[in-house]
C-alpha cells in the first residue's frame, strides 16, 4: 500500500500543532456523591481531555508553543514544569484559549514513579461468582493477551467476547430504566428485519453442521453450504420458539448480534422470578473481569502505567534486596469524621485511594490515630502518613482507583532513611548541603577576604592596626 | 526530679487562675473551671481530703490545688502519694482540654473543606483552595432529567407521595423547573400528578405529607421507587 503524495503545503500543515492535536475526549460525568447535587465545574477532574503540550525552554522565553501565536510570557514562562492544554487555538475573539495543564501531568510523573503496573479484576470460578468482589483475589496485567485482544476479525468476535473490552453495544446493567426504555425504541426495534436475517444465516451454518455430521458418519460426500435464504419463516419461527426456552443461547443470540458488553448471571433476588422459574434457568460461566462493573471506556491501563507485573525486588545499596516496594507517602485530604461515618480520604500520587479494610491503622478508633481524626494546622503541608501501594486499576468511569495497604515498618524505616529522616542500624544521618544551616561565623569565613597582598583592606591603607 | 515538675507546671497553672480569679465562676474562662461547668451533671462526689486543707476548697478545684500546694510548701516536703494522685488528676483534666480544643480546631478546618472525596478522583494544589472548596458548599439543581432517566410515568405515580413532595416545597407550592431540572414535557406532567394528589385530598397542600414527616422524626430515609412502565410494553 502506498501512501498518498502529500504536496509540501499540506506536509507542512499536517507537521504542524494545527492538526497534530487531537480531539478532545468527553470528561467524566459531573455528579457528586450519588443523590447529592455537590459539584463544582472547575475542579480538576478525574482524567484529562485534552493533550498536554509542552515547549522548549530557550522557545518558551519567546512564548513559541508551535501554535498560531505566541502565548503571554507572564503567565507561561514561571512554572518549573511547562504543561499547557489548548482548548482552543484560535477563537472568534483572535486569541489561543489554554489553560495549565501541569495538573493532570504532575499526577502521571507521580503515579508513574510508584511503580505499580494496572491491573483487572480477575474473576473466579463460575461456582463462586461472589468471590468476584474481593479485591485480594490475585490480579492480572490488563496487557495479558487473555484480557487484551484488540486487533478482532469480525468473524471472531463472539468468541473473544471474554478477552475483549471494547463492545459496540451497551452495558445493560449499567443503564437505568429510562435509557433501557429509550435504547429499545430507538436502536433495537429498527434491527428486527435484521435479527431476524441473523438468526437466518445461524438456523443455515446450524442445519450445514449437522448434515456435515451425518454425512461424515455415513461416509459420503460433503453437503453444499446451505444459503441462508433458503431458511424457510417456518424454520425460523421453531428456532425461535426453541430459542425462547432458552434464556442462555437466546442472550448469546442478541448479545452477538447487538455486541452487548458482558453481563453478571443474577442472583434469585435480581430476577424477581419465582424460585421454580428461576431453577429452569441456565447462566454459563462467566470469565471477563468487566462483567461486574462494566468494561471501561477506554483501554483498561488509561495510558497511565505500561507496567505488566509488581514481581521484581528493589534493592537497597546498602541492605540489598527488599521484601516489600518502597512505601510512599500519602496525604491526608480529609480527616474521618466518625459522626457522620465518613472515613479518612488519604490521597496518594494525586488520586485519593482506597484504604485496606480490616484491622488496619486506617480503621482503627482507638490508639495512636490523632493524624486520621484531627487537622494539626501546625503540620507544615498538611498531616502525612506512610503507605503501601497495593494495586491500580481503572473503573468503567475511567477513574484510577488504587489500593493501598499499611506499610511494614522496616520498609517505612528504609524509605525514611533514604529521605534521611532517620536512621537504621546506628548510623549516622548523612548530613545534608543544602539543609545545614550555616551559623554568622560559617558565612564570615566564606566570604573573608583572603589573605592575599593583591587585595585592598582596610589594614593596607593604614586605618587598623 | 519528678515531683518538682508536678510543682512547677502545677504552681503555673495556679497563677495563671489566680489571675483571673475576680471573674465571676459562672462564666470563669479557666479552662479546667469551664469544663467542669460544663461535664458535672451530678452532684460532684465527696472527695477525699487531706486534713489541713481549707474548706473553700471543693468549690473550685483550682483553688484545692493552690491549697494543696501552698499545704504542701509550708511543710517543705515532696508531695505525699495523696497529692501526687491529685494533680495526676489535673494533667488528665488538662489532656482532656487539649483534645477539646483540637476537636474545635479540627471542626473549624473541616467546616472549610465540604467536599467529600470519592475514590479515584484526581486532585491538585488548586484543589484545596478556598476559591475552589466553596463550591462545594453550595448545593446545585440536578441538570439531568429525572423522569427520563428513570422512565416512570409521573400521572400513574400521585398516589406516591415521597415523589409528590419531592417536587413541592415545603409550603406546599410546586417547585420550578429550574430547581427540579425537568423538561417541559415532564414538569408538566409532574405539575399534573401534584395538583391531582393534592385535589383527591391525597396529599396536604400547606406543608409536607404527615406520613413523611414521621419518617424524618425516626430519621427512616422517605425515598420511594417510582414504579416503572409496565414491563409488558419493554417486549420486543
Amino acid at each position: 500500500m502506498a501512501t498518498r503524495s502529500v504536496s509540501p503545503g499540506g506536509a507542512l500543515l499536517r507537521a504542524s500543532r494545527m492538526f497534530a492535536m487531537p480531539e478532545p475526549i468527553p470528561p467524566p460525568p459531573l455528579e457528586g456523591a450519588a443523590g447529592s447535587y455537590f459539584n463544582s465545574n472547575t475542579a480538576t477532574i478525574a482524567f484529562p481531555t485534552h493533550q498536554a503540550i509542552t515547549t522548549l525552554s530557550s522557545s518558551r522565553k519567546l512564548g513559541d508553543w508551535g501554535l498560531k501565536r505566541p502565548l503571554p510570557l507572564k503567565s507561561t514562562t514561571k512554572s518549573s514544569n511547562p504543561m499547557l492544554r489548548i482548548k482552543a487555538i484560535d477563537t472568534i475573539e483572535q486569541i489561543t484559549d489554554y489553560s495549565s495543564a501541569t495538573d493532570h501531568g504532575i499526577t502521571l510523573r507521580k503515579f508513574q514513579e510508584l511503580g505499580i503496573p494496572v491491573t483487572a479484576r480477575r474473576p473466579a470460578g463460575g461456582d463462586r461468582p461472589e468471590s468476584t468482589t474481593q479485591m485480594n483475589l490475585p490480579q492480572m496485567s490488563v496487557f495479558e493477551d487473555a484480557l487484551d485482544a484488540t486487533d478482532i476479525h469480525p468473524d471472531k468476535r463472539a468468541e473473544l467476547v471474554d478477552s475483549r473490552w471494547k463492545f459496540t453495544g451497551p452495558w445493560l446493567a449499567g443503564m437505568t430504566q429510562g435509557e433501557f426504555n429509550k435504547w429499545l425504541s430507538k436502536e433495537v426495534r429498527p434491527k428486527r428485519p435484521a435479527f431476524r436475517q441473523f438468526l437466518k444465516k445461524k438456523i443455515a451454518s446450524e442445519l450445514h453442521a449437522a448434515a456435515a455430521k451425518d454425512a461424515l458418519d455415513k461416509g459420503q460426500e460433503q453437503p453444499s453450504i446451505i444459503d441462508p435464504s433458503s431458511v424457510t419463516e417456518d424454520q425460523l419461527v421453531d428456532y425461535l420458539r426453541k430459542l425462547r426456552h432458552n434464556n442462555q443461547a437466546l442472550y448469546d443470540m442478541v448479545g452477538q448480534f447487538l455486541d452487548l458488553a458482558p453481563l453478571m448471571p443474577p442472583n434469585l433476588a435480581q430476577t424477581g422470578l419465582p424460585k421454580e422459574k428461576v431453577s429452569e434457568l441456565q447462566f454459563n460461566e462467566v470469565k471477563t473481569p468487566y462483567a461486574e462493573r462494566g468494561p471501561p471506556i477506554t483501554h483498561p491501563s488509561a495510558g497511565l502505567s505500561y507496567l505488566r507485573t509488581s514481581m521484581y525486588m528493589e534493592n537497597h545499596p546498602i541492605y540489598g534486596p527488599q521484601k516489600h516496594h518502597a512505601p510512599v507517602v500519602g496525604r491526608i485530604v480529609r480527616p474521618r469524621r466518625q459522626a457522620q461515618a465518613l472515613a479518612a480520604r488519604i490521597g496518594v500520587a494525586g488520586f485519593i485511594v482506597n484504604t485496606a479494610m480490616g484491622d488496619t491503622r486506617f480503621n482503627a478508633r482507638i490508639g495512636g490515630n490523632a493524624a486520621f481524626d484531627k487537622i494539626d494546622p501546625a503540620i507544615e503541608g498538611g498531616a502525612k502518613v506512610w503507605v503501601q501501594p497495593q494495586r491500580a486499576a481503572v473503573d468503567s468511569v475511567g477513574c484510577m482507583v488504587l489500593s493501598v495497604n499499611e506499610p511494614t515498618q522496616e520498609a517505612t524505616l528504609v524509605a525514611q532513611e533514604l529521605l534521611g529522616n532517620a536512621v537504621c542500624l546506628g548510623a549516622e544521618p548523612a548530613e545534608d548541603e543544602m539543609s545545614r544551616r550555616e551559623t554568622a561565623s560559617d558565612l564570615r569565613r566564606r566570604y573573608r577576604a583572603p589573605d592575599s597582598p593583591t587585595m585592598s583592606s582596610a589594614q593596607d591603607y593604614g586605618l587598623r592596626e | 526530679m519528678s515531683c518538682r515538675q508536678w510543682l512547677s507546671s502545677a504552681v503555673r497553672q495556679c497563677q495563671s487562675s489566680l489571675a483571673q480569679h475576680q471573674q465571676p465562676r459562672a462564666f470563669s474562662t479557666t479552662p479546667v473551671v469551664a469544663v467542669r461547668d460544663i461535664f458535672s451533671d451530678g452532684p460532684s462526689k465527696p472527695v477525699m481530703r487531706p486534713k489541713g486543707l481549707r474548706s473553700s476548697s471543693d468549690s473550685n478545684p483550682n483553688e484545692a490545688l493552690h491549697g494543696l500546694l501552698t499545704a504542701g510548701m509550708e511543710r517543705g516536703g515532696p508531695l505525699s502519694m495523696e497529692e501526687q494522685r491529685r494533680v495526676m488528676e489535673q494533667h488528665g483534666t488538662q489532656a482532656h482540654i487539649k483534645d477539646m480544643r483540637q476537636n474545635l480546631t479540627t471542626e473549624s478546618y473541616v467546616r472549610q473543606m465540604p467536599r467529600r472525596w470519592r475514590t479515584g478522583e484526581v486532585y491538585s494544589p488548586r484543589d484545596m483552595k478556598p476559591a475552589e472548596m466553596s463550591k462545594w458548599r453550595q448545593g446545585r439543581p440536578p441538570n439531568k432529567d429525572m423522569v427520563d432517566i428513570l422512565g416512570f410515568s409521573p400521572l400513574d405515580n400521585y398516589r406516591n407521595f415521597s415523589l409528590i413532595s419531592e417536587f413541592m416545597t415545603p409550603m406546599g407550592r410546586i417547585r420550578h423547573s429550574t430547581d427540579t431540572g425537568l423538561r417541559p414535557v415532564n414538569q408538566r406532567k409532574i405539575a399534573k400528578a401534584v395538583r391531582r394528589a393534592i385535589g383527591m385530598g391525597l396529599h396536604p397542600s400547606v406543608h409536607r405529607h404527615p406520613e413523611i414527616l414521621r419518617l424524618r422524626r425516626h430519621g427512616m430515609p422517605t425515598a420511594a421507587i417510582p414504579t416503572p412502565a409496565d414491563p409488558s410494553q419493554n417486549r420486543l
